[in-house]
């Protein structure tokens, strides 16, 4: 319940404090875009947001729209709350999203609108922006039928 | 370590170990090294560098008084310290530091701690700090924590878990195995504070925390401190204890700060580390006797038996169901009962349970004529791990 206060964190989840490094990245995230911090001198995607590039020692990095396809990398089903946002929301399913854009890419989202048994390590996901709280959207995927599935 | 001097473990202690021991952290700290100076037949006075951890691990209230190496050497009547150290992660830190010192000639007597002060034990304590809860994600927690990734079982334990499972088609049954074999050993244990055995149906009724963990994939939080005093070969051999030697030590850093964006969930730092610890040393993983690998989940421990090469890459499940790491085995493992039944020291354990088994005192668990063992310690990001020796 929000209070005159504020939301309270039964309302939210920890709501992301963007600094000067990734304020792009949750200003797409409000636009419905996927934008991942990349090197312009190399090409290299570098994620968490970092001042220079792991790659080529370049500082002239900038965010870059990313299609927001990807395949599974790890997973969980959280059956236990350790934030009250969460209480009523058990369980959820924590992963981590490779992105197509690059091996070894990857971002913590979730896998949400799918059933226990349907998520699997590798599957083929899609990211969308859904608003989670009040004012607050976050890149979350869900799964792409797969060529040949019977779905 | 090749090309640097020797140097020895002498004297080990701990606290008081339990949930609401009502004991300030200082209070354990004092306990673990007055016990760990007794075992050395020391007096503080022949201490000259200290190294330890203080921090409690888990929800923390405020007002948890702090331990600072300068102010603890002083307090305990130490005398000018010529070394000293806050280090992480786990116990790990402190002692590699405190090895690098006296191989270095910096000091040449260092006491080590880990000192753990939950105060927050109690489920109904904990579910007032999750009612609490953080309102703000700062940092890189801006990338996790608003997907509710939030608790290290989340990440350190149940992602890698299941990866391993996904990656090499290790067992829920697996995880058991290793669970119901340590916490046997625990029933060896006086000091262990869970000793009933376990069968692998009371680990498969264990409920889940964030699949595939369960409640019994968790070290126990505890109030404690532990404490290890290292010295330089020559001082050793006039100890009151047998001396037990740090034949090669690794401390391994591959990333920043986190568990979900590792570059191998299941191959993160215990494998440079142990890559590492044998560069340092002759010896082989077929030359140890037994190895007291971290348990904070039990991932981790699968983790260290494949990075130390005690089995191939994935192939710990089996290993373990085969009964390789038991009493009496192959190669025994947590021979303590490990952190999930003695309490989580945060790796001091490890190394402790390592020097008794090198001086012949693990009475019941004692493992016959051991004369080398390995201890590992954290994940993920950063880690490290020690072979020691009895001659």
């Amino acid at each position: 319940m929000a209070t005159a206060l504020g939301p309270t964190a039964q309302d939210s989840p920890p709501q992301p404090v963007p600094g000067p490094l990734t304020q792009f990245f949750w200003d797409a995230i409000a636009r419905g875009e996927l934008h991942i911090l990349r090197c312009q001198e190399c090409g290299f995607y570098v994620h968490y947001p970092r001042p220079l590039c792991p790659r080529c020692l370049s500082t002239d990095l900038a965010g870059e729209r990313v299609s927001g396809r990807g395949r599974l990398y790890a997973y969980t089903w959280a059956t236990q709350a350790f934030h009250p946002y969460f209480v009523d929301r058990l369980p959820y399913c924590i992963a981590v999203v490779e992105l197509d854009e690059q091996p070894g890419l990857r971002i913590t989202s979730n896998v949400i609108d799918t059933p226990r048994e349907a998520v699997r390590t590798g599957m083929a996901l899609e990211v969308e922006f859904p608003e989670v709280a009040p004012g607050l959207r976050l890149p979350q995927f869900r799964p792409v039928p797969e060529k040949g599935s019977a779905s | 370590m090749k090309g640097a001097d020797r140097v020895a473990a002498v004297g080990v202690g701990y606290s008081t170990t339990g949930r609401r021991t009502g004991l300030t952290s200082w209070q354990l700290a004092i306990q673990a090294a007055k016990a760990a100076l007794d075992d050395a037949g020391m007096t503080p006075q022949d201490i000259d560098g200290v190294a330890l951890l203080w921090g409690v691990a888990g929800p923390a209230p405020g007002g948890l008084d702090m331990v600072d190496p300068m102010d603890f050497g002083y307090q305990l009547g130490c005398g000018p310290l010529n070394w000293y150290n806050t280090a992480g992660p786990s116990y790990i830190g402190p002692a590699v530091q405190a090895v690098a010192a006296i191989g270095s000639g910096f000091a040449h007597t260092v006491l080590t701690l880990r000192i753990i002060n939950q105060r927050l034990s109690s489920a109904e304590e904990i579910a007032q700090g999750v009612a609490a809860g953080p309102t703000k994600a700062v940092g890189d927690w801006q990338f996790t924590a608003p997907f509710g990734s939030v608790s290290p079982i989340q990440s350190i334990a149940a992602m890698p878990a299941q990866r391993h499972m996904d990656m090499f088609g290790t067992t829920e049954e697996q995880f058991g195995a290793h669970v119901v074999t340590q916490r046997g050993h625990a029933a060896l244990n006086e000091q262990a504070i869970f000793r009933d055995p376990l069968t692998i149906d009371d680990y498969l009724a264990s409920r889940y925390i964030s699949t595939p963990v369960r409640l019994l994939d968790c070290d126990y939080p505890v109030d404690s401190a532990s404490a290890v005093i290292y010295t330089s070969d020559e001082r050793a051999r006039n100890g009151r204890q047998k001396p037990v030697f740090v034949e090669s030590a690794s401390y391994s850093s591959v990333k920043y700060m986190t568990f979900e964006n590792l570059d191998d969930m299941t191959q993160s730092s215990p494998f440079h580390a142990a890559r590492e610890l044998w560069k340092h040393t002759d010896l082989k993983p077929s030359d140890v006797d037994c190895a007291q690998l971290y348990d904070g989940f039990t991932i981790i421990v699968f983790q260290w038996l494949e990075a130390l090469g005690f089995c191939g890459l994935g192939e710990s499940g089996p290993f373990i169901e085969a009964g390789h790491t038991r009493l009496g085995g192959s190669l025994p493992v947590n021979t303590d009962g490990g952190a999930c039944n003695v309490g989580r020291r945060h790796g001091a354990n490890f190394c402790i349970e390592s020097i008794q088994q090198l001086r012949g005192e693990a009475g019941a668990r004692q493992v016959p004529d051991a004369e080398v063992a390995v201890w590992a310690n954290a994940v993920g990001p950063f880690s490290g791990a020690m072979l020691m020796t009895a001659s």
